[in-house]
């Protein structure tokens, strides 16, 4: 079976266009990070406390942040977690709103607070997190400089593996892809957390991976038809590859999706940035990363 | 087309077959017959804490106030040197690991510097201005005591730990200067306890109650000084109490301890005349002989036991006592329990604080793995399917590979004692959705080669040599931010890092060996015409 035959189709021309998309989709992601003041950092960057609860039933937040007020315990902001029939909420306090000794009483009032009020019946402390503020630093040096390497170390092997223009044009699509993707999780109100981090660099690995098959492609027709135009190599190379393209990112899709909804709610957020990066590297590889080659070849023609 | 290679079919069938044994215990648990964990010592994959439920705490040590100890130690020892040899000292301080030690005029600041340099020049610098000496520590001796220091604490929150009696605790040192504890199963009822006996430096002390207040203005006036620098440097010092006696709230007693809990030999919970929980201890050898020689000389007067600088009772000396004590106060069965195991451990050299906890219930890691099983078959279904609607004969050959495939990577966790977390099984489902990668750019590189025209064997010959270089390529990027993040992550993120990097690794081997054995099998000896892809 053949999901896509002999194409003859023009992906080089449909390149503008689709960097207008590109540049519009960066500047939402760019406008909502501003507009939700950077990042949704988890407890994890930022210290402090988070306590995740499990409530027997549905329960607006108000209730739930009221309850914690009335117990002498004002949070810093309570949030659903996961799927809404989880039931499931995170409770965050600030480095200063609770400091580590202070865990084991918030801990107690919260258990009374779940024996008496009818509201609360049956729930359960599910997981407690504390982060002083030095690891807190710590982690988002690592975070950033993990993502950093991640790109120089991409760069430093497809500059081995291939020409230079190849190589940025590969690294060019990795920012974009990891730009929208974490403007998404900005848009959708998620939390960022190391686990986010993680996902991403996945997502840069997935996306790097996709621009190099098909590169590899492009690169080979350079040497069999060396009489043939370079726009016209890489619409061929394109073409060659796109049931490749399609098909993996099919695959992919395919085991994310159960994840996403069935992986419960630590998972829920972490198969969500990958849902997004996977479309959007699969279409970076195409219309980003291939693109840039197809610039910098014209630039380097014209001299 | 080549015939199938006998070495890689019998190192892929010693593979599988290692694989499946030390694999068999993650799956059998507790249905395992015993003989089986004498045969073979593999316990099969770990758990991490995010799964099993359990605390994690990364502990901090404040090696620094090591250091500070250490150069008050050599003030003392020091200062009382050129007492004897009448040298007269006019102050002396300590801070940032620099002594300062000041003379009055015409002190004999030679023999002062000569008698420095004997007995401290291989660990401070010392130099002298002319009135005074300046002892700053060398920073190789600082590295020296910051590792000392940790060791030290290490083995003394591993000897509390263990005795606290939870099965398989781990604690190692992490880093430059921080321990990270992991107490798999520990409830969060455990919680509490666990915390305090780690943070407790538990420094027991022994002195002579001299007066005791209400209030610490009272104290002050008795000895006529206005802070407790001052009251230091008469060589005293006030406690506060907390022997429930609301009259009793401050004690002063002299300043340094001559008996103190280093010579603790045995510590246990017992009970008081009243039936309250208690702790009593055993001195051993020149314990023993200092104990006796306070009580014997004090009989009459109040012994304040002092624990972390706070008076827990302060009983008056009745008889000498050698071997034997016990600490009374306010305390439930479990710290009595908790305390005295940790006198028998031993206090800590230097402070810990908590950098970060993670507790996790039992139920909550229950419920990922199952989440996280039933979304692996859930996904795993679908690609098996897919490629078959997709591949058909050759679908089957990658999904033969895949199974492989994940059972080799189960195979290498448990080898390798990775352990799996949460964001691990997360990353063991998206490696089943990418594994298959590399037969979907094998087979349509085949199709496009049968498409030209070229004949079976020769597609298949074509489409693996020509995808060789593609596969590779595109994997090792992959898995340079994998090893990326196994390098810089922490906890579950260094879980998803190993099994994907393991993943991938596995992948590229059955993407390119075992799926093409598969198919050479399938083919051989047949002269085909049809490759059914």
């Amino acid at each position: 079976m053949r999901l896509i035959g002999r194409l003859n189709y023009d992906f080089v021309e449909k390149m503008g266009g689709a960097m207008r998309i590109s540049i519009a989709l960066a500047v939402i992601s760019i406008a909502s990070l501003v507009y939700h003041q950077g990042p949704n950092w988890g407890v994890e960057f930022t210290g402090g406390t988070e306590i995740h609860i499990k409530l027997a039933k549905s329960l607006e937040t108000n209730v739930l942040k009221e309850g914690l007020e009335r117990s002498g315990f004002p949070s810093e902001s309570v949030q659903r977690f996961g799927l809404p029939g989880d039931n499931e909420h995170l409770i965050q306090f600030a480095p200063d709103l609770a400091t580590f000794d202070q865990i084991e009483d918030f801990q107690k009032s919260l258990e009374d607070l779940f024996a008496e009020s009818e509201d609360f019946q049956g729930a359960s402390i599910q997981r407690i997190d504390y982060i002083g503020p030095r690891v807190g630093k710590e982690l988002i040096t690592k975070a950033l400089l993990s993502i950093l390497i991640a790109c120089v170390g991409i760069l430093g092997y497809l500059v081995l593996r291939f020409e230079f223009g190849f190589a940025v044009g590969a690294v060019i699509a990795l920012i974009h892809d990891t730009l929208i993707t974490v403007g998404a999780i900005s848009l959708a109100d998620k939390e960022f957390t190391l686990a986010i981090v993680a996902a991403l660099l996945t997502v840069i690995g997935y996306s790097v991976n996709d621009t190099i098959v098909i590169f590899d492609r492009i690169r080979e027709n350079m040497g069999n038809f060396p009489e043939k135009g370079f726009r016209e190599l890489v619409n061929d190379g394109i073409s060659q590859t796109l049931s490749r393209t399609l098909l993996t990112a099919i695959t992919v899709f395919i085991v994310l999706v159960p994840l996403f909804f069935l992986g419960g709610s630590v998972i829920h957020d972490f198969a969500f940035t990958l849902m997004v990066g996977v479309v959007i590297g699969t279409y970076s590889s195409i219309f980003v990363a291939s693109a840039f080659v197809v610039y910098w070849r014209k630039r380097k023609a014209t001299g | 087309m080549q015939g199938v290679s006998r070495l890689w079919v019998t190192v892929i069938v010693l593979f599988s077959f290692l694989c499946v044994i030390l694999l068999t215990p993650t799956f059998m648990g507790d249905k395992l017959p015993s003989w089986w964990g004498k045969v073979f010592s593999s316990k099969g994959i770990s758990l991490g804490l995010d799964l099993e439920g359990g605390i994690f705490l990364l502990l901090g040590v404040e090696t620094e106030e090591g250091v500070e100890q250490e150069m008050l130690i050599v003030e003392e020892s020091l200062v009382s040197k050129f007492r004897k040899d009448r040298i007269l000292v006019k102050s002396s301080s300590v801070s940032d690991g620099t002594l300062t030690i000041g003379f009055f005029p015409g002190a004999d600041m030679d023999k002062a510097l000569e008698i420095a340099r004997d007995e401290f020049e291989e660990v401070t610098d010392i130099d002298s201005d002319g009135f005074r000496i300046r002892l700053s520590v060398k920073p190789s001796y600082v590295d020296e005591l910051e590792r000392n220091s940790i060791e030290r604490v290490r083995h003394i929150i591993e000897n509390r730990i263990k005795d606290f009696g939870l099965v398989e605790p781990s604690i190692q040192k992490s880093g430059e200067d921080r321990i990270l504890v992991q107490v798999p199963g520990a409830s969060k009822k455990d919680r509490q306890r666990i915390v305090n006996l780690i943070k407790k430096t538990a420094v027991l002390e022994f002195k002579i109650v001299e007066a005791v207040g209400a209030s610490q203005e009272n104290l002050l006036a008795a000895v006529e000084a206005e802070t407790e620098k001052q009251v230091a440097e008469k060589g005293r010092a006030i406690h506060a109490g907390d022997t429930g006696n609301e009259n009793e709230r401050f004690f002063l007693t002299e300043r340094l301890a001559s008996v103190t809990g280093e010579y603790i030999s045995d510590a246990r919970i017992t009970f008081d005349n009243y039936g309250n929980p208690a702790v009593g201890f055993t001195f051993r050898g020149e314990g023993a002989s200092r104990f006796g020689k306070l009580t014997e000389n004090n009989i009459g007067e109040r012994l304040a036991i002092v624990l972390d600088g706070v008076i827990k009772s302060a009983p008056t000396i009745q008889d000498k006592i050698t071997y034997q004590g016990t600490i009374t106060g306010t305390f439930t069965p479990d710290e009595a329990k908790d305390l005295a195991l940790i006198l028998r451990s031993g206090s800590l050299p230097v402070p810990v604080r908590v950098e970060q906890e993670r507790t996790v219930g039992p139920s909550l890691g229950q419920d990922s793995i199952e989440k996280g099983r039933f979304s692996m078959i859930v996904g795993g279904i679908l690609v098996l399917v897919f490629m078959v609607f997709f591949y058909r004969v050759q679908g089957v050959v990658a999904n033969a590979a895949l199974v492989l495939n994940i059972l080799f990577i189960m195979g290498f966790l448990s080898a390798f004692g990775v352990t799996l977390t949460l964001p691990g099984i997360a990353g063991l489902v998206l490696t089943l959705g990418m594994a298959v990668d590399g037969n979907i750019i094998i087979f349509e590189r085949i199709k496009e080669e049968l498409v030209a025209g070229k004949t079976a064997v020769h597609s298949i010959e074509a489409g693996y040599a020509r995808s060789l270089w593609t596969i590779l390529d595109a994997n090792v990027t992959t898995l340079l931010t994998a090893l990326i993040l196994f390098w810089l992550g922490t906890g579950p993120v260094k879980g998803f890092a190993a099994t994907l990097s393991i993943g991938i690794v596995s992948t590229v081997f059955s993407n390119l060996v075992v799926a093409r054995i598969f198919t050479n099998m399938l083919y051989r000896d047949k002269k085909i015409t049809e490759v059914s892809i």
